[in-house]
């Protein structure tokens, strides 16, 4: 391998956004929340851990911000969108933001990565590689969502004492201390849906693949798929609400369409989008 | 190599024995301690592995949710003889895909530490383990007639096996207590409906009013709800929510009005709605009695503003959303219906149903369960008030304990602990020590619903009436413990009741009551054929709902306020949707998640409004003090805008005393602190009726609550658009 070569395949991958990115993807999985439907109920949070094998780190952890929740409910109280604020009660309730990896395809972990432990694949996900992190936190030091949660200790005794290990998901590793970890789509499911169609001689269908959170939603807000495929219903979603990949600012012919991704000014580019809450005036 | 004895034909044999066993032992739970060398272990390999296992692949299975008592339909993933994870059952048109995160919750349930593994007999002042014959010895000898059976919720066979077993016993005491109930609002349905517990169409209303029914969080049938309401409610033309209650619940976060009245009064509120309906919108007042109508006229705006507390403008925009948006539905729950006057409160709100038209269009009849003796047992508050009397006057000489924990949800006023320690004998049947098993004499470990045989039967039926089928989804983990229905069938048998000695165990029992099930329900299937199909679906479809239902208006009365110069503040022991009535705070995934409003983990909190934080001079996470007529609880604030100024809410869950090691110390029990008040009419506790006086303790402490700040600071993070904008962008047939 020359250094040529290297540096030929790396700015292949690392096109920037501005070149139209990396283009050859197999798959582009995306998501969509509809904050319309979400009642904020956190079911979906839960079956990430039990999906996922996420440590419970106790409640002085979690008051330093050491919770590895990978999908955590943000709850907001203000509503710019729709003025004033002075009310003496909170009459239009709250605002509830299931907040799991954008999954960034101009990803700011992925650039500071030392160690290439957090790359991009050729699914459009924003992967970690545990075993080649060394811990450094420049990843989710560099993350505007606050979605890359680090294992400052080992869990593994503490947080599944005899027999709670035995629920262990055997499809996925248990994280180890010094080693960042965060929301992968569930990427064991994607490997399934992709073997069993592989199995079956087909292309992965709209539907293979579910992740834990958009499954456990009891009123589907949640909507997950191949952004690729043009018949998938996350497809079709993004398209009738105008937002495009590769933008930082979506031209909309309608302004009232409800479809937005969080702070994608920065120039993310996040696969995952957001319907508004909608509220009487 | 030099200096090692083994040949290259040696280590290759090795390697090749090692390597079978690598690969068998990864497929297994064996302990990798297991060394092959010592020929002591025998290397079974999975050429021939039980059915449907296949190592590395999940296999599902049907089962119903035992969280909570609204009856879920699960699916489990079962690989290598573990379950690791739930899902909801698709075909379920309770919750379909959907569950709420006590459902997943109950792995941590099942495979908990503090599991109790071995009977327990006290012995002097301890609870000693003992073999399960010396244990069931004493529980054979010492049931008889004047037995009382405490239980939570209770439908399905464990129902039918629990009647016979009484009929026996010549005992007729049971007892079926929830803290988390709909006493008040049963009651009243069945006054004034015919049925206690009739369906609400969301699918159907363009418009919800609740008076503190957190029908999203842990009122009646929660996921079911959840679904109705936003696939179907929230959609479309989207219908409009409000809900009046002193404290922000999940469905309070969810609405687009949300009004807190003073706590007790939410029916003098829906008078006042009624009576802006009857004179500002000419609604046609004949459909309710005069006397009605001459209660509802005393109720003009200032007069319900002055009882309640609420602006008038609030009140006529109640009014304007629901004769607007019609069919609309009333609900009530346990923050208006958990007082004195507390039936008083919901059949206010349901004389709005009456007046607005809903009942028999939002509001219908949910029909008869087919199979009768298997329905729901009503489960109420009253329950432990009646048990405590019946204590009181020396009727009971033994108590069987299952599925509640009275000496922790039961206010402390009404002395559950000491009644209990005058019953000769006590058998509690649980998973776990907790506050109400500690006491008794006999433990007997119980299976977990994911190893255990069982039906239930909602007491909320969505369109399809089902019965739900419970089958173990993996070996126990305990060999000594047994199911409730086991422990149920094996008394019935050594009591020598005619009928179950051909019963090797309950699921021989379930068999046969399958076969004898009513053709209607079998449908012409064969005894085996009905059985597999039951137990792949989770679930028998026993019919849709039919019925039809009619109003009969309730008598109501005026409903005033009383200020309480003492203690001036309401304590409101709201229901958290994930402890439960507090049986879940030992799963460490629930202490761990935050609260869905508040955000706080691992921890209690009180929430008050910004004004009274004030008026105490205290910030998030100072500590105070809640003191009422009957104890003092201390925690930290959480002060939002969420909340009635005159109120305290303390959600109930919390303040374990001995409930394992993660909810043991954990918080306070507001549930300690309570009066001892009931309602007038059913005579259900009235656990909102408690006034407190609030005082800063000068201590504070850094506050559990996830993530920093709560306002938006002008980033587009959840974005707003008004129900106009989507009525017109996605509105109607207009489906994106």
């Amino acid at each position: 391998m020359s250094l040529k070569n290297l540096l030929n395949d790396w700015s292949h991958y690392r096109k920037g956004i501005e070149d139209g990115g990396f283009y050859e993807y197999e798959h582009m999985w995306g998501m969509v929340v509809d904050l319309n439907k979400c009642t904020g109920c956190n079911a979906c949070s839960v079956s990430c851990y039990s999906e996922n094998n996420l440590a419970v780190v106790g409640k002085d952890r979690m008051m330093k911000g050491q919770g590895l929740h990978w999908l955590r409910l943000e709850r907001y109280w203000d509503e710019p969108d729709m003025g004033g604020d002075d009310k003496e009660f909170q009459e239009r309730g709250g605002s509830f933001l299931p907040m799991m990896c954008q999954q960034c395809n101009a990803a700011t972990c992925e650039v500071v990565c030392p160690v290439a432990a957090t790359y991009h694949t050729p699914d459009g996900l924003n992967a970690q590689i545990y075993n080649r992190c060394i811990g450094s936190r420049y990843c989710s030091n560099n993350c505007p969502y606050r979605l890359r949660y680090f294992n400052f200790y080992s869990y593994y005794e503490e947080s599944w004492p005899e027999p709670l290990n035995q629920q262990l998901n055997p499809d996925l590793s248990v994280r180890d201390k010094g080693v960042m970890e965060k929301c992968t789509f569930c990427i064991q499911r994607i490997r399934t849906g992709k073997d069993k169609a592989a199995r079956e001689g087909r292309e992965v269908r709209d539907g293979d693949v579910v992740t834990a959170c958009a499954q456990s939603c009891p009123t589907q807000a949640i909507t997950f798929g191949d952004l690729l495929d043009k018949d998938a219903q996350v497809t079709k979603l993004w398209k009738s609400h105008q937002v495009e990949l590769g933008k930082t600012k979506q031209n909309k012919s309608d302004e009232d369409l409800r479809g937005y991704r969080v702070l994608e000014g920065l120039n993310t580019d996040p696969c995952v989008m957001y319907l508004d809450r909608v509220r009487e005036v | 190599m030099s200096g090692n004895d083994i040949n290259r034909r040696d280590f290759l044999k090795f390697m090749g024995l090692g390597g079978v066993g690598a690969a068998t032992l990864t497929g297994c739970d064996m302990p990798t301690t297991v060394t092959l060398e010592e020929g002591k272990e025998k290397v079974v390999s999975y050429l021939a592995p039980e059915e449907y296992v296949i190592p590395g692949i999940g296999v599902w299975y049907a089962s119903t949710c035992q969280q909570c008592p609204s009856g879920c339909s699960i699916h489990g993933r079962v690989r290598e003889g573990r379950v690791l994870k739930v899902e909801g059952n698709p075909e379920s048109s309770m919750n379909g895909t959907g569950l709420c995160q006590m459902a997943h919750a109950g792995l941590q349930g099942h495979y908990n530490p503090d599991r109790l593994s071995k009977p327990l007999v006290r012995k002097g002042d301890k609870l000693t383990e003992a073999s399960w014959e010396e244990a069931w010895a004493l529980v054979e000898e010492k049931l008889g007639a004047r037995t009382a059976w405490l239980t939570g919720t209770i439908s399905g066979h464990q129902a039918v096996l629990l009647d016979d077993l009484k009929k026996t016993l010549g005992s007729n005491k049971s007892y079926a207590y929830e803290a988390i109930n709909n006493g008040v609002g049963e009651a009243l349905n069945k006054a004034v409906l015919g049925e206690a517990t009739p369906r609400y169409r969301f699918d159907k209303a363009q418009s919800v009013l609740s008076f503190g029914a957190d029908f999203l969080g842990t009122w009646v049938s929660p996921v079911h709800f959840t679904k109705e309401y936003a696939q179907k409610f929230r959609t479309g033309e989207r219908g409009v929510l409000m809900v009046v209650e002193p404290k922000m619940t999940m469905t309070g976060a969810n609405a687009d009005f949300w009004v807190p009245a003073r706590p007790g009064t939410e029916g003098a509120l829906a008078l006042g709605i009624a009576n802006v309906l009857l004179h500002k919108h000419q609604v046609d007042g004949r459909v309710l009695p005069k006397a009605a109508l001459d209660v509802i006229a005393k109720y003009s705006l200032a007069k319900t503003t002055d009882v309640t507390g609420v602006r008038s403008e609030a009140i006529v925009k109640m009014a304007n959303y629901l004769r607007n948006n019609s069919p609309s539905i009333i609900l009530s729950g346990p923050s208006a219906h958990e007082h004195a006057n507390g039936s008083q409160n919901a059949a206010a709100a349901m004389l709005l149903n009456i007046l607005l038209g809903n009942v028999g269009k939002t509001i219908e009849s949910s029909g008869e369960m087919p199979v009768k003796d298997i329905a729901a047992r009503p489960a109420s508050s009253k329950a432990i008030v009646d048990f405590v009397a019946d204590v009181g006057r020396g009727d009971i000489d033994a108590v069987v304990i299952t599925g509640t924990n009275p000496v922790f949800t039961a206010p402390k006023a009404l002395g559950v602990e000491d009644k209990l320690s005058q019953v000769p004998f006590k058998v509690a049947l649980s998973m776990f020590i907790d506050e109400t098993s500690a006491l008794a004499d006999v433990v007997l470990p119980l299976a977990s619903s994911y190893e255990d045989w069982g039906t239930s039967v909602a007491a909320y039926q969505p369109h399809d009436k089902v019965i739900g089928v419970q089958q173990p989804l993996m070996q126990p983990l305990y060999k000594e413990t047994k199911g409730l229905g086991d422990v149920l069938l094996s008394l019935l048998k050594s009591k020598g009741v005619d009928g179950y000695a051909g019963f090797d165990d309950y699921y021989a029992y379930l068999r046969k009551a399958f076969s004898d099930m009513p053709a209607s329900v079998k449908q012409g299937k064969s005894d085996k054929a009905f059985w597999s199909a039951a137990l792949q679906s989770g679930l028998i479809n026993v019919g849709a709902a039919s019925g039809s239902i009619k109003a009969k208006a309730p008598k109501v009365q005026a409903v005033g306020y009383e200020a309480n110069s003492d203690y001036p503040f309401h304590l409101v022991p709201s229901a958290r949707q994930g402890l439960w009535d507090g049986r879940h705070a030992n799963i460490p995934w629930m202490q761990e998640a935050p609260d869905q409003v508040s955000k706080v983990f691992w921890d209690s909190w009180a929430e008050i409004h910004p004004k009274t934080a004030n008026a105490l001079g205290v910030k998030e996470g100072d500590f105070i003090r809640i003191e009422s007529d009957q104890g003092v609880i201390e925690t930290q604030v959480y002060i939002f805008k969420g909340v009635h100024p005159d109120v305290v809410a303390v959600p109930m869950g919390q303040g374990h005393e001995n409930y394992g090691r993660y909810a043991t110390g954990v918080g306070v029990n507001p549930l300690k602190i309570l009066s001892p008040t009931t309602d007038e009419s059913t005579g259900e506790l009235a656990n909102h009726a408690t006034r407190v006086r609030v005082a800063k303790t000068g201590a504070k402490a850094p506050f559990p609550r996830l993530g920093g700040s709560e306002q938006q600071a002008g980033r587009l993070l959840v974005g707003t658009v008004t129900a106009d904008v989507f009525r017109k962008t996605e509105g109607g047939d207009h489906v994106a």
